[in-house]
């Protein structure tokens, strides 16, 4: 057990090192939540004011659920970028032939990935918070929220290392990012489920991030939340994107790191 | 580290991608505490045996156990006990030469009250520590390989592999290295497993050596043994006038077998060895056959290579080329 968490703690350490050392690692992961955030809250914050739309805490912290949610998935995302590039450039190697427990290596990208996503969704939470946004959640609440978040960054990051443990390019890049990508939009991402006409509405009725979307604001809130259907579909994610990514582990392994 | 331990067995290990056989049923036995060369050209095999034996990629048959661990059902307790200095260093060229050390010191579970240490001792052995705080996308290729070759002796291991370690390094890298390799096992009795394209360094380092050629182990012993194998020195002679290189050919093949030279040149495997050569001479002299150039050349690993595959391994990109041997 030592073994395994020490060789994690070790790959963890290298993301986040990488990315708190790096302003090229770093800023893209910062700035551009923050501008989708500025933009969707702010540009569009007459868009809280269309008939229908009862959403008691405000357009700024409708749009900041998505948001959150959204860098959270693109931090999980990211991390699959890095595991690809690592083997593309043979640094992987060295984590296979020093790990006992390959597992771990997953459990240290995985840890890297929540790493950078709190730093995100720290800053996020702070610039949201000074701009204007006045969620009504209790204490407990911002704990659920954060809770979401994690696992749909988890959910994300199986998802893009599974796919990168198969492809071991960083031209796998697409692979990963647009799956996500579309899941995200094609959610009720401006405007809550029930104002989203035509095929949107009927694929978004069908999404599971739309579960996920609707339960960050309903925390967001401060009203009651469908926990078994919102914590059920994120853990049913990282479930099956677990297996996915642990099946690209054996994959690598087969083909050689 | 122990030398009691057990070293490397490889029985008909196999290896294929698609349709290409790279390691063809080779079979050899490594002792504790030995430093086993494995020489060939350039797609040899030798790469590929060396990532199986380290768990990066699984047989395609056969066996091989490590430490006394099977490469394919006892990875984890093979990864434990090994090291490995691969073709390409896998270095980040972000971090330190230290950050590398406290990483691989995290990825091995190394205590954490060891770790500091280790890593100040490593890179002081390999001449690092004035480095230690650089990024290693500054360093020269010698120092990586150095730092490379620091990482794999983190946790020290019972068996060290190092593949191609001194290939694009210079003359003097290259001798610290080796002199590294040799303190490693005469010392602390490291079971040393080496893969190398150089004739020199296999013959300077290896207590035993493997000639490897298309995925096939062609020979295996003792460089000495190997050369004794041979026995007798080649001449190789250049005629001052090159319409007589078949007749000089034609005399000097009175004296032994013919074997591979460049063009305008012939040579033979002297039948009587370096005794032979004043009658060589003569003969040359009697049939007024002017020289250029007139090499004795005692045998070498490359004429082993020559003699077990027809084939020689040229200068320093390790690539074998036909030759015309006997």
């Amino acid at each position: 057990m030592r073994e395994f968490t020490s060789t994690a703690r070790g790959v963890a350490w290298r993301s986040i090192h990488l990315t708190v050392t790096n302003p090229a690692f770093l800023l893209p992961a910062v700035i551009f939540p923050l501008i989708f955030y500025i933009a969707f809250a702010g540009g569009l914050s007459s868009v809280g004011n269309v008939p229908g739309f009862e959403y008691p805490a405000g357009y700024d912290t409708f749009q900041f659920g998505f948001v959150l949610l959204q860098a959270s998935a693109f931090g999980g995302v990211f991390s699959g970028f890095g595991i690809a590039a690592d083997f593309e450039r043979g640094f992987a190697r060295r984590y296979f032939l020093a790990a006992a427990h390959r597992e771990a290596i997953l459990v240290g990208y995985w840890l890297g990935a929540l790493g950078r996503a709190t730093l995100t969704a720290g800053l996020l939470t702070i610039v949201a918070l000074v701009t204007g946004m006045r969620p009504l959640s209790s204490p407990l609440q911002g704990v659920e929220l954060a809770l979401l978040a994690a696992l749909v960054c988890t959910a994300a990051m199986l998802f893009a290392c599974g796919v990168a443990m198969r492809l071991k390019t960083v031209q796998a890049g697409p692979a990963m990012q647009m799956p996500v990508f579309l899941a995200l939009f094609l959610a009720p991402v401006f405007v809550p489920l029930n104002l989203v006409a035509g095929w949107v509405h009927s694929v978004a009725s069908v999404n599971p991030i739309t579960a996920l979307m609707d339960g960050a604001r309903d925390l967001l809130a401060g009203e009651h939340v469908a926990a078994g259907l919102v914590y059920g579909t994120a853990a049913a994610m990282v479930a099956v994107f677990g297996i996915w990514a642990l099946r690209g582990l054996r994959s690598a392994e087969r083909t050689g790191a | 580290m122990s030398s009691s331990s057990p070293g490397i067995e490889v029985d008909d290990l196999q290896r294929s991608f698609k349709d290409v056989l790279a390691v063809d049923g080779i079979s050899f036995a490594i002792e504790p505490g030995e430093i086993f060369g494995f020489l060939g050209p350039n797609g040899a095999g030798k790469s590929t045996t060396v990532l199986m034996l380290t768990t990066l990629l699984p047989p395609s048959g056969g066996r091989a156990s490590v430490a006394g661990f099977d490469v394919s059902r006892q990875g984890a307790e093979v990864r434990r006990h090994i090291g490995a200095a691969l073709q390409e260093a896998a270095l980040d060229p972000l971090l330190t030469g230290r950050e590398h050390m406290r990483l691989q010191a995290a990825l091995q579970a190394l205590p954490k009250a060891t770790r500091g240490a280790r890593a100040d001792e490593l890179l002081e052995r390999v001449g690092l520590t004035d480095a230690a705080d650089r990024r290693v996308g500054g360093y020269s290729g010698g120092m990586k390989r150095r730092l490379d070759l620091a990482l794999a002796l983190v946790h020290e291991p019972e068996i060290l592999f190092l593949d191609e370690p001194t290939t694009g390094l210079d003359p003097q890298s290259r001798a610290d290295l080796w002199d590294e390799v040799s303190r490693l096992a005469r010392e602390q009795g490291v079971t040393v497993f080496l893969t190398t394209q150089y004739l020199e360094e296999a013959d300077q380092l290896a207590d035993r050596i493997a000639i490897i050629n298309q995925g096939k182990i062609v020979a295996e012993g003792t460089p000495d043994a190997l050369k004794g194998e041979i026995g007798r020195p080649s001449l190789e002679v250049v005629p001052a006038v090159a319409a007589d290189r078949d007749r000089l050919a034609a005399v000097l093949e009175e004296f032994g077998p013919p074997t591979a030279a460049p063009p305008g040149a012939a040579a033979v495997r002297l039948e009587a060895g370096a005794d032979g050569l004043a009658q060589v001479v003569r003969r040359l002299d009697a049939e007024s056959i002017g020289l250029e150039t007139f090499d004795l050349h005692a045998p070498t690993l490359d004429d082993v290579f020559l003699a077990k595959t027809g084939e020689r391994m040229s200068g320093d990109d390790g690539v074998a080329v036909a030759g015309a041997a006997a």
